[in-house]
């Protein structure tokens, strides 16, 4: 696919924000991640009971109490996520969208499931009684682009609005739409990222009998997801929030905005295969298209922030697929997979890992894969399993972001230099 | 209840206020009215009732009170 043209602009990261099982902030994400900190733990709330294991990676922050009574009616966690994250980034890009600036953002948001808690509140209440009235708010609250609207509402944004849902690629596509919204001119701004909320019984329940969840370890349980180690047994389902404010590189420059990183190249691909299982040749094409699309060789690519889920039959397709896109040099790129100490964001990934890889890209130091313990012959790759490493070389980073359904999202970040 | 559910202050609730300078939209007029339905064990008439101000909301409920044969006394 050729998409290169005369007039397009170069794509600049002007703010970053995240709402983590790590912390609140972007700071934080990337400081924890350094520190091999995780985010895992085991959910105290009374249906605990109802579940095999209810170990999680919550936010811990106290979202709620930064709303009013009021304005939390037509607010689900996932929109209250996206609210918090989504403000980082664009105080940190120091916009302001009440005037006519408001007309040239563009809004991205991806989720795999919306409002969550609402809706399961919803079918509970009908479920267990005939008569029951599900509030008034339900349906605005659990709509899929209920957390686009809210965006666009508290920061009127007024350009145009899409809500991405390809499960836990939703953030890394809605990243990958807006990069090219403003690169071919469509917009100027683009808030863009994604948010997810899914810690409810019934969801957690679901993903239970899927089967793809991390033994919880006896001893250890913040340890229990172990990305490309043998030992590996799948992941634990997090909740939370990225978002990043692009904007073209001439409209930073113009309004002296701090510049953190250029996004330059995407990659969007589908299996059509199977509706849960990887394919490394859909994941391959993605990268290949991204790398396409920035106009660089395999050999320019620094490190990776791995889709990396901890499930023993995806990190093996990903690595085949990474073997396939860099051929001998797979074996001497860093590659981090964060979630082992995040957990899995779902619709929130993508973006939270950007976030993430922005911030390993600004300190020269990759993240490690946490809790690996032993060599997979199957995954043969350098995963940073030492801890963090200090790579003062650092240019150009390729995060991945792989979906049920068979959706391959893949980003590039690089280091954002002026041509003059 | 306004400042209850709403997280509204006693000052603003007052019966000339108007709801939509309270925060108070539609949406959450009908959230409130459904509140107040449950707390008393009052039924709306489904008719569509314009309501601008917390003291209409109070005349509405009123009303349905005296309609339903309604003791407040016993409904809390």
């Amino acid at each position: 696919m050729n998409t290169e043209s005369a007039d397009m602009q170069r794509v600049v990261v002007t703010g970053v924000g995240a709402l983590t099982p790590l912390g609140e902030g972007a700071e934080a994400l990337v400081r924890a991640l350094e520190e091999g900190r995780s985010g895992i733990r085991f959910l105290d709330v009374p249906w605990a009971k109802s579940l095999n294991s209810a170990l999680a990676a919550p936010v811990s922050t106290p979202v709620e109490s930064r709303f009013t009574k009021l304005r939390r009616l037509t607010l689900d966690r996932v929109a209250q996520l996206a609210l918090l994250a989504a403000g980082e980034a664009l105080t940190q890009a120091g916009l302001d969208f009440s005037g006519d600036e408001g007309l040239h953002c563009g809004l991205f948001w991806g989720t795999g499931i919306g409002g969550a808690t609402t809706l399961e509140q919803a079918y509970h209440e009908s479920f267990l009684d005939a008569q029951a009235r599900p509030r008034p708010t339900t349906i605005v609250a659990f709509m899929a682009n209920g957390s686009a609207g809210q965006l666009s509402i508290e920061f009127k944004i007024r350009g145009p609005s899409f809500t991405y849902s390809s499960a836990c690629s939703s953030s890394a596509v809605a990243l990958g739409e807006a990069f090219l919204a403003v690169r071919h001119g469509r917009v100027r701004y683009a808030l863009a990222g994604g948010s997810e909320a899914l810690l409810t019984l019934g969801v957690m329940k679901a993903w239970e009998s899927l089967q793809t969840l991390a033994k919880p370890d006896p001893v250890r349980p913040e340890t229990s997801c172990r990305p490309f180690s043998r030992d590996r047994s799948g992941f634990i389902l997090g909740e939370g929030a990225g978002a990043l404010v692009l904007e073209t590189e001439s409209s930073a420059r113009a309004r002296g905005a701090t510049i953190l990183a250029e996004i330059v190249g995407y990659g969007n691909t589908t299996d059509a295969g199977h509706i849960t299982q990887p394919d490394a040749g859909g994941q391959s094409r993605a990268m290949q298209e991204a790398l396409r699309m920035a106009q660089l060789a395999p050999e320019q690519v620094d490190a990776i922030n791995a889709h990396g889920t901890g499930t023993v039959v995806g990190d093996g397709v990903e690595t085949r697929a990474l073997k396939i896109v860099f051929g001998d040099r797979a074996a001497h790129i860093p590659i981090s997979a964060t979630k082992a100490l995040h957990g899995h964001l779902m619709g929130a990934s993508g973006a939270v890992e950007m976030v993430a890889a922005l911030g390993a890209l600004q300190r020269g130091i990759v993240p490690p894969t946490a809790h690996w313990t032993t060599p997979d012959p199957a995954c043969d790759l350098d995963y940073v399993t030492e801890g963090a490493r200090a790579l003062p070389t650092l240019n150009t980073l390729m995060s991945n972001s792989f979906g049920f359904g068979g959706n391959n999202a893949v980003l590039i970040a690089r280091r954002y230099t002026w041509a003059g | 209840m306004l400042v209850e559910e709403f997280g509204l202050t006693q000052e603003q609730v007052q019966p000339e206020s108007k709801l939509e300078e309270l925060g108070v939209d539609s949406l959450a007029t009908v959230e409130f009215m459904f509140m107040l339905e449950d707390k008393f064990d009052l039924k709306m008439t489904g008719e569509p009732v314009p309501l601008k101000t917390v003291g209409d909301i109070a005349r509405e409920v009123d009303t349905l009170v005296v309609q339903q044969g309604i003791t407040l006394g016993e409904a809390d």
